[in-house]
């Protein structure tokens, strides 16, 4: 029998409150999110299907996917462990300068693109700090892809540890230290105890941190050198579009890069009903 | 607890709801005490692995380079660095680009926490698809958004025109600026609340109800509690997006000194002008701010934590 | 007891080998990712850096060259391009992008690249025409359908009654031309330093936006239909016909020309071995079929008979002046686009209108 609140004389009064707040939220979302949403997938197929799917198929456009997409393979996963690790040490521990390693990780949030990029020119480039040391060993950073995985890593690296923290703090250490009396080892504990009650933190830090890991502009078109078919992401493919007069183009790739990332909300909401569909059948046993 | 229960009912309401508010506290304090580690054996036990990753990874994709950007601005003599650094023109970009951030923050604040409640006590028709577009912002590249914002909001654009009766001009005004603003930092409020509210145990709210409290009191004095520090990560981190944002705002302001010009579209303009030494010094005097606004908001919550708890 | 041990040897490894597999995912798509390039002498690779716009125009004519090329050597040519700001890409070379050849904008971000050491002095000379110019271009004004404000010359911007969209010359190197242009037009046809400055004022006050570049210049004026006038460069304003973007323009008689340099980065192609190649594609885009290829994307020919071929689209201009007039760029940028330059006066005299 589930418990209600007392003021169900005032029930009708309660619908109206929801149905306005529900209202009141998406007009706000219409205003700044959905109609501008509308907008780009308008002029995606402004000049027709046709040539949406043109463009979708042309070299440069399957180059720039494929390079985001390596790029997100490579800063998601280096980002998730990060997290992972740094918000094990931030909730799970007391130490001096706990707070200040917080806004140190927060910081690339407010590091505008431009800056970043003048960050990373500064240390990797020709004229750089790391230069001679670059030189001697023949590596390249800059103007190659190690760049650009950077640039990626640097803008997306707090979302995972943001996410988990507020949870772990949250959920306590009763259960892991249950764990622990009972034998289990660091890893199990990690894996079985806590890595389930934090879930829902971690796949929202994962998809935000995928997110923007595939928009991120403004540091990669710094560091990368730009080249059609080679070294341009699907957002410097966009700018690129965009730049010769080519706004349908501009627009499919936006497309498309919403839809990734609606992608990953699609396999959200796939586990979200596993899991329910699980507790439900438990909780008939 | 138990007591609790038995406590007659002419008590008022309010000492009860306080009661479970303590409760509520207590609970977190526990928590947190048992967290607190015993002074480990050995020293090298500190250096765990999560502990290296950390650091080790902060270094090499945070740290590294905002040093490189640190020293070069170090290059310059203390009396050229000021200069550079508070030009007028300098001067009022840290003006508008805080400021506008702040009121964008401000608004992500109260429509995202409203969002993320909607989002997860609520169903209504096409709930799913509104909580799939809210990360878009991030997904999307900002010259695309920049594009469109500033289409849609321009005198003739669907937005825009019906505002344009009313005064409300919001492309290539400062208007137009935190609208950007608010654009590409909505999911991170709405998404530093849902996972809190979600994982929110229904219990305690039930609790509440069964010794008489109102919907409302329940929602204010219970509910919301627990999820400030969310609303709080969630809101600084949108107000440091905010700040740094440049490629939908260059689109969408009319970037005149004085009026709409913002801190990071100066560092471009310095760069393009080849004075690196300008645009090193501003870009650090940003990056020092933001660090120590970071810095302020955290301590607050530790602070909070600490002594509320 | 030994399961323990097994359960705890076992969530040892497996944190290991899934640290293991992460590590080796990310260093093998690093090190497939950055493979460098065959050394072998029957291909060769070249990098072009080139600012946005000229991209239509280069993508028809380096099939040209390669064909060409491999008829005449036998080698085959594989070209990089990169399109981007002219400023960005200036920056991006002398940071260590290594670009064979550079086709800047403006020859101020040449000489940049110069000064930085990896271009040698006397890069101008290099080419057919002893300049080092490949293409031109002249600073046009488009208006409304019909011209309703009625504006004729670059003097009708300073009415007031004329709104005007240009390109911000401190973000876009390329609006500088706009700048000298309206300077021009008062120095060159008899008026003083003085009246000048008062006149480019003026017209800079009428701007209510300063777009960062050509590009958003012209979707400010078409898309955002901000202004009644449009100060752009007459190839922006061609290409953004071709994509469907009607608007009158005009070409004003008192004009600028708008010199696009072109160069063979020294440092780079000694570096990697393309000097000859890299020297013959630059030869290459001063014959005919280059710069008719040019002249169809909306650049002004710089040789005789490709220029008369295109004589209807290119109107001529009596009064044209150069950077030259005003002391080059090397004198021009600092005087005045630095810092407290003249610029910045005119920006500060009009927000204190």
């Amino acid at each position: 029998m589930r418990v209600k609140p007392k003021s169900t004389q005032f029930h009708q009064g309660r619908e109206w409150g929801k149905v306005a707040l529900i209202a009141a939220v998406v007009i706000y979302l219409a205003l700044v999110l959905l109609l501008p949403t509308l907008y780009v997938f308008i002029g995606a197929f402004s000049r027709g299907i046709s040539p949406f799917f043109a463009t979708l198929t042309s070299f440069d456009f399957t180059q720039a996917v494929r390079l985001t997409a390596l790029a997100v393979g490579v800063a998601v996963p280096l980002n998730v462990v990060f997290g992972l690790c740094a918000a094990w040490v931030i909730a799970r521990r007391r130490f001096r300068g706990r707070t200040l390693l917080l806004s140190i990780i927060d910081l690339p949030f407010s590091i505008s693109p431009i800056v970043a990029g003048l960050m990373l020119v500064s240390l990797y480039g020709r004229n750089g700090l790391l230069s001679n040391i670059l030189q001697f060993l023949d590596i390249k950073i800059i103007f190659s892809f190690p760049g650009i995985a950077l640039a990626t890593m640097m803008g997306g690296m707090p979302f995972v540890a943001r996410e988990v923290i507020p949870i772990l703090e949250e959920v306590g250490t009763q259960e892991e230290e249950a764990a622990k009396t009972l034998g289990a080892g660091e890893w199990q504990t990690f894996w079985r105890v806590t890595l389930p009650s934090i879930r829902w933190g971690l796949f929202y830090g994962v998809v935000l941190t995928t997110a923007r890991a595939m928009g991120e502009y403004g540091a990669i078109a710094v560091v990368s050198s730009n080249l059609i078919g080679r070294s341009q992401t699907l957002t410097l493919y966009v700018e690129e579009a965009y730049r010769n007069y080519d706004s349908q183009s501009a627009f499919a790739a936006a497309v498309v890069l919403a839809a990734l990332a609606g992608a990953t909300l699609v396999i959200k909401e796939f586990f979200e009903r596993r899991t329910r569909i699980k507790n439900e059948e438990s909780l008939e046993e | 607890m138990g007591e609790f229960l038995t406590t007659p009912k002419p008590i008022l309401l309010d000492v009860r709801l306080n009661y479970l508010q303590n409760y509520l506290q207590t609970m977190t304090v526990a928590n947190t005490q048992s967290t607190i580690p015993p002074a480990p054996k050995k020293n090298w036990q500190r250096f765990s692995l999560p502990w290296g990753i950390t650091i080790t990874y902060l270094s090499i994709i945070l740290l590294l380079p905002v040093s490189a950007l640190v020293l070069r601005a170090a290059t310059l003599t203390p009396g050229e660095f000021w200069r550079l650094a508070t030009d007028p023109v300098a001067l009022s970009t840290y003006n508008i680009t805080f400021g506008t951030a702040f009121v964008a923050a401000a608004i992500n604040c109260m429509a995202g926490t409203a969002t993320a409640w909607v989002l997860v006590r609520y169903d209504f028709p096409f709930k799913r698809v509104l909580d799939a577009v809210i990360d878009l912002p991030f997904a999307m590249p900002t010259a695309v958004a920049g594009i469109t914002l500033t289409t849609i909001y321009s005198e003739q654009g669907w937005i825009g025109a019906l505002l344009a009766p009313l005064g409300l001009r919001v492309a290539f005004t400062r208007l137009g600026v935190a609208v950007a603003m608010v654009f590409i930092s909505v999911p991170f409020v709405v998404r530093s609340v849902q996972p809190v509210l979600q994982e929110l145990d229904h219990s305690i709210e039930e609790a509440a109800w069964s010794l008489g409290a109102s919907h409302w009191e329940t929602t204010w004095r219970v509910v919301l509690p627990p999820l400030i520090p969310a609303i709080l990560t969630g809101t600084t981190q949108a107000f440091a997006r905010a700040v740094g944002e440049y490629g939908s705002v260059v689109l969408i302001a009319a970037n005149i000194p004085y009026q709409d010009l913002i801190a990071p579209i100066l560092v471009f303009q310095r760069l393009e002008q080849n004075d690196m030494a300008g645009a090193t010094a501003i870009a650090t005097v940003l990056l020092v701010i933001s660090l120590v606004l970071l810095l302020m908001v955290n301590l607050l919550q530790a602070w909070r934590q600490r002594y509320e708890g | 007891m030994w399961l323990d041990n097994w359960n705890q040897w076992k969530g040892k490894s497996l944190k290991s080998w899934i640290w293991l597999f992460l590590v080796a995912v990310s260093l093998s798509s690093v090190i497939s990712a950055c493979s460098g390039y065959g050394g072998s002498s029957s291909k060769k690779e070249l990098t072009f850096v080139s600012y946005a716009v000229t991209r239509s125009a280069y993508k028809k004519i380096i099939p040209l060259f390669v064909e060409q090329w491999r008829e005449k050597t036998g080698q085959t040519v594989t070209f990089g391009q990169s399109y981007g700001g002219s400023g960005s890409q200036t920056r991006a070379v002398i940071d260590g992008l290594e670009a064979d050849i550079v086709a800047l904008a403006l020859s101020a971000d040449t000489l940049q690249i110069q000064n930085a050491g990896l271009i040698k002095p006397g890069w101008e000379k290099k080419t057919p025409n002893g300049d080092g110019i490949v293409h031109r271009s002249v600073g046009v004004i488009v208006t409304r359908q019909g011209n309703p404000k009625n504006i004729k010359t670059w003097n009708d911007l300073a009415r007031d009654d004329v709104s005007v969209v240009t390109a911000n010359p401190k973000t876009s190197g390329g609006a500088r031309w706009n700048y000298m242009t309206l300077w021009g037009n008062v120095t060159q046809t008899g008026g003083t330093e003085k009246q000048a400055q008062d006149f480019v004022t003026k017209v800079y006050s009428n701007a209510r936006v300063l777009p960062r570049d050509g590009r958003e210049a012209t979707d400010a004026f078409f898309v955002q239909k901000q202004g009644d006038a449009l100060i752009n460069y007459e190839n922006e304003v061609i290409l953004a016909q071709q994509q469907g973007q009607n608007l009158p323009y005009l070409v004003p008689d008192i004009n600028i020309s708008i010199d696009s340099p072109i160069a063979v980065v020294d440092s780079y192609v000694d570096q990697r071995g393309t000097r000859e190649v890299a020297e013959a594609f630059v030869q290459f885009l001063f014959t005919p079929q280059a710069q008719r290829e040019f002249a169809k994307a909306g650049f002004r020919p710089v040789i005789p008979e490709i220029a008369a071929e295109f004589a209807d689209t290119y109107p001529q201009i009596s009064t044209l002046f150069t950077i030259q007039n005003f002391g080059g760029w090397n004198q021009v940028t600092p005087q005045f686009f630095g810092d407290g330059g003249i610029f910045d006066n005119t920006q500060a005299n009009i927000t204190r209108r």
